[in-house]
């Protein structure tokens, strides 16, 4: 196996921008997916919560990617499809 | 794990844990007192000059104070009490940032007594120390720092997990305590990091939600609600759960609003009452307390109508939340002890001290990495001068607001009812000693005053007891101490605190004197003739 990079400034970034980008995403696709929908009182609070633990997380763990490219291609990825999700659920859920 | 993954979480650990340290150090520090506030306000007011009127005139009272303030009636609280840091039964303010209240009592005659007088408390000046590690400035500058802090803090826990876990089996319970020291200490502060790590990672992750919640509410707005986030906050407001509505009305007695939320939740505790509105039939009240029994916010709440009696909302009401409110109940509770009571509280304090033990020994081992030692038949070794700027930070930050946060609770005590102002007597007795004691450590460099410091440290906190023993010798110094068991508490807390830094100064007096000299713990005259042998 090759040696992994350490990349530091791609790794960070990737991990910080990327990141907080997906805790929003799933966060929002929390809202939208658990009963009740965008609109119900008092559970934006809960989804709030939810970014830190996602973002930290993918920050913490994203010095594992063998290099910064991968970082930001696989976190990318992944956004990119959290984000088509929130999309689906804006234009079929309203 | 691969060792080359290892190597490089070695450096995000190190690199996170070295800037989110001594930030850490102070807020959990101060944090863990937070946890013991009420005891502390406790230990700091004298007993009411005023005795406070009978709570079973409560309705008399809220009448009486109706008919001569009615400015009154928009918003004013009730509290149901009797502890010595209450010094009113009623009291109302203008806006939230007023910190002249009036209060309103009746005399045993049944005259209306109105007072208007400042009030700070000793213990949000602790918490904010808590939230914002006291940096200066207002807080939402500090806690937006530390919220970021917070982050990086949270990286360097997962970091350090990663790095014990090939050899977690082997080094976990393994203290080995002996002629190694940088073993001992790296043996230290694993086990207390890996045993304590769930608790630390309740407390990183909260304390981002409690520092960044706006940025983060404002780009869930932006992304998820599309900017209808606020009408989402305000459906789910629970202060407008009564609608508005001007025409009078009468309100009923205080004790069947009391009765009603009894029987919803028999077990909550109430502790005040905050009336909206008085005397209108859209009138509010949120009746606020405790209930042992439920992992809560704090202090939860029931909206109640004072004129119809029904009860509006039960969101935040121990036991009665919602799923939504409850899970988020369960989050606060977690950062701040309230459920199980003081055993748990007492858990937490340990938890928040043994906290600060990491981040203080996780400088020592920056420090101790670096260190140049003395070859065996090699000349004489120079620390380098980050090591030494390193060491003289560690000891003036995290030393500095141990003794600065003690000499703030003793000048409050003393200071108490004889200045105009004591917050701003709180803020510049803590920011002058932990200003002198970081300024004393860079000039007296790391090893001369990790012993003075230590040792004021000491002084500091056995001024708090011996606070409370002139107080109740000499009653002529007008500051009446408290004998609550809180307040004993306090004082035997601090004792004990006193005991430990003098162990810990004579440890660290110790190793200036006879530990190795080509180290910065070393005496400088003895560094010196290590240099020029």
């Amino acid at each position: 196996m090759s040696q992994i990079r350490r990349d530091w400034v791609s790794k960070t970034s990737a991990g910080a921008i990327l990141g907080f980008s997906l805790a929003i995403g799933l966060a929002g696709l929390f809202a939208w997916l658990t009963p009740g929908g965008l609109a119900t009182p008092n559970k934006f609070q809960l989804v709030m919560w939810l970014i830190a633990p996602i973002w930290l997380t993918t920050l913490s763990l994203c010095f594992f990617f063998s290099s910064g490219m991968r970082a930001w291609l696989w976190l990318g990825g992944v956004n990119l499809l959290a984000y088509a999700g929130l999309f689906a659920c804006r234009s079929f859920l309203r | 794990m691969r060792s080359d993954v290892v190597r490089l979480y070695k450096v995000v650990h190190t690199w996170t844990g070295i800037t989110a340290g001594m930030f850490m150090f102070i807020a959990f520090y101060a944090g863990s007192i937070t946890v013991f506030a009420e005891p502390l306000a406790r230990w700091v007011s004298s007993p009411a000059p005023v005795r406070l009127t009978a709570l079973a005139r409560s309705d008399e009272l809220i009448a009486h104070t109706l008919a001569v303030r009615p400015d009154a009636a928009k918003e004013f609280t009730l509290y149901l009490t009797d502890t010595e840091d209450l010094w009113a039964r009623l009291t109302w303010r203008k806006g939230k940032d007023d910190r002249t209240p009036w209060s309103a009592e009746l005399s045993s005659g049944g005259d209306l007594r109105l007072a208007q007088s400042y009030r700070s408390s000793l213990a949000d000046f602790v918490d904010n120390i808590h939230r914002t590690a006291g940096i200066p400035g207002a807080n939402d500058i500090g806690e937006t720092i530390m919220g970021v802090v917070s982050a990086v803090y949270a990286v360097a826990l997962v970091s350090g997990l990663i790095i014990v876990l090939p050899s977690l089996v082997k080094d976990l319970f393994a203290l080995r305590i002996g002629a190694n020291l940088k073993r001992m200490w790296l043996d230290a502060h694993n086990v207390v990091g890996v045993v304590s790590l769930p608790f630390h990672i309740v407390i990183a992750l909260s304390a981002v939600v409690f520092c960044l919640h706006e940025p983060l509410y404002d780009a869930l707005d932006y992304v998820v609600y599309d900017g209808r986030l606020k009408s989402v906050m305000a459906a789910s407001n629970p202060f407008n759960s009564i609608k508005k509505d001007e025409r009078p009305a009468p309100m009923l007695p205080v004790n069947t609003l009391l009765e009603r939320v009894k029987a919803a939740s028999p077990s909550f505790v109430p502790a005040e009452m905050r009336y909206r509105n008085a005397g209108l039939r859209g009138a509010s009240v949120q009746v606020w307390g405790y209930d042992a029994r439920y992992m809560t916010r704090g202090k939860g709440f029931a909206v109640i109508s004072p004129v119809t009696g029904e009860i509006a909302n039960t969101d935040y009401l121990p036991g009665r939340e919602g799923t939504w409110t409850g899970v988020v109940a369960t989050f606060f509770a977690l950062h701040f002890a309230t459920f199980g009571g003081d055993i748990v509280r007492v858990c937490y304090f340990l938890l928040g001290i043994a906290g600060a033990f990491l981040f203080y020994s996780g400088n020592l081992l920056w420090i101790e990495s670096r260190r140049r030692t003395e070859r065996r038949n090699g000349g004489p070794v120079n620390q380098k001068t980050s090591t030494r700027l390193m060491s003289a930070a560690t000891v003036g930050v995290c030393l500095g607001a141990i003794c600065a946060i003690s000499i703030t609770i003793v000048a409050a005590k003393w200071l108490n009812g004889r200045v105009a102002n004591i917050d701003v007597w709180h803020n510049g007795v803590y920011y002058a000693v932990f200003l002198a004691s970081v300024l004393w450590s860079f000039l007296r460099g790391a090893a001369a005053a990790s012993v003075e410091l230590l040792w004021l440290a000491a002084i500091a906190a056995a001024a708090i007891p011996f606070t409370s023993l002139f107080s109740w010798a000499s009653p002529a110094l007008g500051m009446q101490g408290s004998a609550s068991m809180a307040a004993l508490g306090v004082d035997l807390v601090a004792l004990s605190a006193a005991l430990c830094f003098v162990w810990m100064a004579r440890s660290a007096a110790h190793r200036v004197e006879y530990g190795p000299a080509d180290s910065v713990w070393a005496a400088s005259h003895r560094q010196l003739q290590e240099a020029t042998r």
